[in-house]
């Protein structure tokens, strides 16, 4: 009688842990993941240079995701006005990307670069990317490019917001652009290319929408600004800026 | 409603148009059109979001809705519960049966969590742990014997609903229906938005520091450089910018979205708590917001604690209590005369206030404390208190510091806690080897117990701040076994990208629940290993704080510093599927969040 009453309880105990322990699995989750995106162009603005010539620029990031993997979308480039001229695309790229550090997310993918004109001559290329925030709070963006014909360049963009105000900042800005090995087709030669410093100062209607304005200079370096020289083109540049960064 | 708008439209249009001076009749009119209150005639048809209505008995029926309501001066769509916002008070009495009938009227699931309760874990309303969620245009029954006195409350654990105003207050009589007091004032404070809350997570997503209107600019930099040298501001903003944190990061979301409430109403409608001369009161504060950390005092009034989470604990006197989210207070106030003064609650981060009265009759009000300044998280937030750089900063800014406000808040006055030791100083806590990987953007390099140290933002206060030393528990608690399983968990998070966790893992990265073995005596150690302040919430068992005062206090909701441990003991005696959790909802909803396991 007794070890029946024991046997009973323990068998009661035993149903009632394991009840315990079962969420049906048509139960929803108590947390989700979540994915979430944002487009951000952190330049969208019209310069305007020593030579009087009017630029229209812009450049975008966007980004679909979780918090470890997400999709980029990146794309840079410029239309002079009224110079009959295409579009000069500097990069569109397409990523994956996986974060690997706290503040930082590797990224491989495929871009294409150049003039968008109908008799295109677009270089594609394979690109990698290390892209985040580096100590002293920099946001960095430094890629790997490979093209068709193996030629490899590199190309890193940093830049820092010094907040004036809760609501306004000065951004100042650098971009950096070099080749490991030649390229005749794209008229790049070895070494450092290109050099852009530009500084801005921009106010925010709301943090969605703010305009700046600034200045920037930048010039070619090593043998791309000897291959100018002999051609008698204009190594440095300087200008204003006028635009907004907006995201959505 | 689209025939009065017409019609006053139409009758603008035609005296603007037949009037000289224009201009002013402009202004004159301009409220009907112009405003963001375009919609006053409906909004004037709009009740106010608060009802004030009590609920008691063996059987209660509450009905989820989503009405328009008027919300501080604006119509806002909360969630309602039998037509308020905050619900009900439910009012129950120790030692009752209770039938709860949640009727969901909303075009989702819902559901209640009763928060502070011992209960069935199926009774506990956490869709995907206790039951499925209450789908929607069903009812579910809750049906649990009460055990327990005290003041509590009630919210719900779906998605993010808590932040839409699905909330409301409970309190339980003893057995005896004393109050302790002559009269009893609940105040429940929250922090209501009219935006959706999914668009707040998608900004604390994809914009960090999207509501931090108090970040640090020049001007902090030339100040500090005029109070403390060029070196030492150098050297400061350097370790801080290393490390790419930031020092004002105090609250996620702010006044800068947030209406803050006290029982439903805005500061400027001003809730009013009366008296008759003489008497003393029992507040029952709860803070039921869902990332608002709350500095509450009643200027001129010593406040006294005799319970916290519902749970009493020896009366300790002082001028200002820190609730964290979720946390309850039970005060009791002995107003002098027929004075007026003023309920006061300020965020921790001084973006906002709610404010109510205490008075002997309606219609009054007296002056309102200025918010105190920004405060700013010092170098103990790093978890480098003892380290080499700690001394070098600390020295630096002193002022800021938390160091120098426990000081003067807790060991001046209680100096002998200083040296209490307790379990939680001995011992040595362990960072998973990969240092919570890139879930955690920091791990506290020497987190230290600060139960005497009342935080950040006390800066210049002359009156004793309440801190988790000062809790002694009134009554000795059932279970006094020494501890059998002892279960460390970290506090992490990734602030740039917030991601929020334990161990730097979400819940959706880990496959298993939490196990607590059941009748085991359990000592859960948690290490803060983030930046910003964690109000911890474990369902269904108490949590006794191991802050070396006998009988220890137990909470249901535990608030770390940056860079605090803590022990808590646990008697594993309630057998089911436990919710645990920041109770900051968006960390929550982020996945800092466990399912505790008791079998």
């Amino acid at each position: 009688m007794n070890l029946r009453i024991i046997f009973g309880f323990l068998l009661l105990t035993a149903t009632f842990s394991s009840i315990a322990q079962e969420t049906p699995e048509s139960w929803p989750s108590p947390v989700k993941d979540s994915l979430n995106g944002i487009v951000l162009f952190d330049r969208l603005e019209v310069s305007r240079n020593n030579r009087d010539e009017n630029i229209a620029v812009w450049d975008m990031i966007a980004w679909y995701g979780g918090d470890t993997y997400r999709l980029y979308f990146k794309s840079e480039g410029e239309n002079q006005q009224n110079d009959g001229e295409p579009t000069d695309i500097e990069r569109a790229e397409l990523l994956a990307s996986r974060l690997i550090a706290p503040f930082w997310e590797f990224q491989v993918g495929i871009g294409t670069r150049g003039e968008l004109t109908s008799e295109s001559n677009m270089e594609n290329y394979a690109v990698l990317s290390l892209y985040g925030m580096a100590p002293y709070q920099f946001e960095v963006d430094s890629s790997l490019i490979i093209n068709e014909d193996g030629d490899i360049s590199i190309s890193m963009e940093a830049e820092y917001d010094y907040r004036i105000s809760q609501t306004s900042y000065i951004q100042p800005r650098i971009s950096v652009s070099a080749s490991l090995s030649e390229s005749e087709r794209f008229d790049r030669p070895t070494g450092f290319n290109a050099i852009r410093v530009g500084l801005r100062y921009r106010m925010e209607v709301s943090r969605e929408f703010a305009p700046y304005v600034g200045a920037y200079w930048s010039r070619a370096l090593g043998n791309s600004a000897d291959k100018l020289r002999s051609t008698g083109d204009p190594v440095h540049e300087t200008g204003i800026v006028l635009g907004a960064r907006v995201w959505f | 409603m689209s025939n009065q708008l017409s019609k006053s439209r139409r009758k603008f249009v035609k005296s603007a148009a037949l009037t000289f001076g224009g201009a002013t009749l402009l202004r004159q009119i301009s409220p009907a059109w112009a405003t963001p209150e375009g919609l006053t005639r409906s909004s004037q048809n709009l009740t106010p979001s608060f009802g004030d209505s009590t609920l008691s008995g063996d059987t209660i029926e509450m009905a989820i809705g989503k009405e328009s309501k008027l919300i501080a001066g604006s119509a806002g769509r909360p969630i309602t519960i039998n037509g308020s916002s905050p619900g009900p008070l439910v009012r129950l009495k120790e030692g009752q049966h209770v039938t709860i009938n949640v009727t969901n009227n909303l075009s989702e699931s819902t559901s209640i969590h009763w928060h502070g309760l011992i209960l069935p874990y199926t009774m506990d309303g956490v869709p995907g742990v206790s039951f499925p969620g209450i789908a929607a245009g069903s009812t579910f029954t809750y049906e649990f014997d009460i055990e327990q006195n005290g003041t509590y409350w009630y919210h719900s654990h779906s998605g993010l609903q808590e932040q839409l105003g699905h909330l409301g207050p409970m309190v339980i009589e003893p057995k005896d229906g004393d109050i302790g007091a002559d009269r009893e004032h609940t105040i429940i404070l929250s922090d209501w938005t009219f935006e959706d809350p999914h668009d707040v997570f998608r900004h604390l997503k994809v914009a960090e520091g999207y509501y931090n209107y108090q970040q640090r600019t020049v001007d902090d930099t030339i100040n500090d450089i005029k109070n403390q040298g060029l070196v030492n501001t150098i050297k400061e903003r350097a370790m801080w910018s290393r490390m790419r944190m930031n020092p004002r990061d105090i609250l996620d979301v702010t006044g800068a979205t947030y209406t803050y409430l006290m029982n439903g109403r805005d500061p400027q409608t001003n809730w009013t708590a009366l008296y008759k001369s003489g008497e003393s009161i029992r507040l029952r504060l709860i803070n039921g917001s869902a990332m608002t950390y709350f500095d509450f005092q009643i200027p001129e009034l010593e406040l006294t604690v005799v319970a916290v989470d519902g749970q009493p604990v020896k009366p300790v006197t002082v001028g200002e209590i820190r609730i964290a989210v979720a946390e309850t207070y039970d005060v009791i106030v002995k107003p002098k005369g027929t004075k007026t003064y003023t309920i006061f609650a300020q965020s921790m981060d001084r973006s906002g206030y709610a404010r109510g009265t205490l008075a002997t009759s309606v219609g009054k009000e007296t002056t309102v404390p200025a918010l105190r300044p920004m405060p700013e998280l010092g170098m103990a937030a790093m978890g480098m208190s003892g380290s080499h750089e700690m001394a070098e900063m600390g020295s630096a800014k002193t002022n800021n510091n938390h160091g120098s406000k426990a000081n003067h808040s807790s060991s001046d006055v209680m100096p002998e806690m200083q040296n209490k030791s307790i379990p939680v100083d001995e011992i040595s806590i362990k960072h998973s080897p990969d240092g919570h990987g890139p879930g955690a953007s920091m791990i506290a390099k020497n987190p230290v117990s600060r139960l005497d140290d009342p935080g950040i933002g006390f800066d210049g206060v002359s009156h004793k701040v309440l801190v988790y030393s000062d809790l002694t528990g009134a009554i000795q608690w059932p279970d006094n076994r020494e501890p059998t399983q002892t279960i460390e968990l970290h506090l992490t998070g990734n602030m740039e990208r917030y991601m929020w966790s334990f161990d730097g893992k979400k819940y959706t990265e880990v496959d298993k629940p939490v196990h607590f073995k059941y009748g085991e005596r359990v000592r859960l150690i948690l290490v803060n290993d983030s930046m910003m302040y964690h109000p911890i919430h474990l369902h269904g068992m108490w949590m006794e704080l191991e802050n070396g005062n006998t009988p220890s206090p137990r909470k249901h909701t535990i608030s770390l510093k940056p860079s605090e441990k803590v022990s808590l003991l646990i008697s594993a005696d309630a057998p089911g599927n436990w919710a645990f959790h920041c109770h900051l909802l968006y960390h929550m909803d982020a996945g800092m969040f466990r399912v505790v396991n008791v079998s």
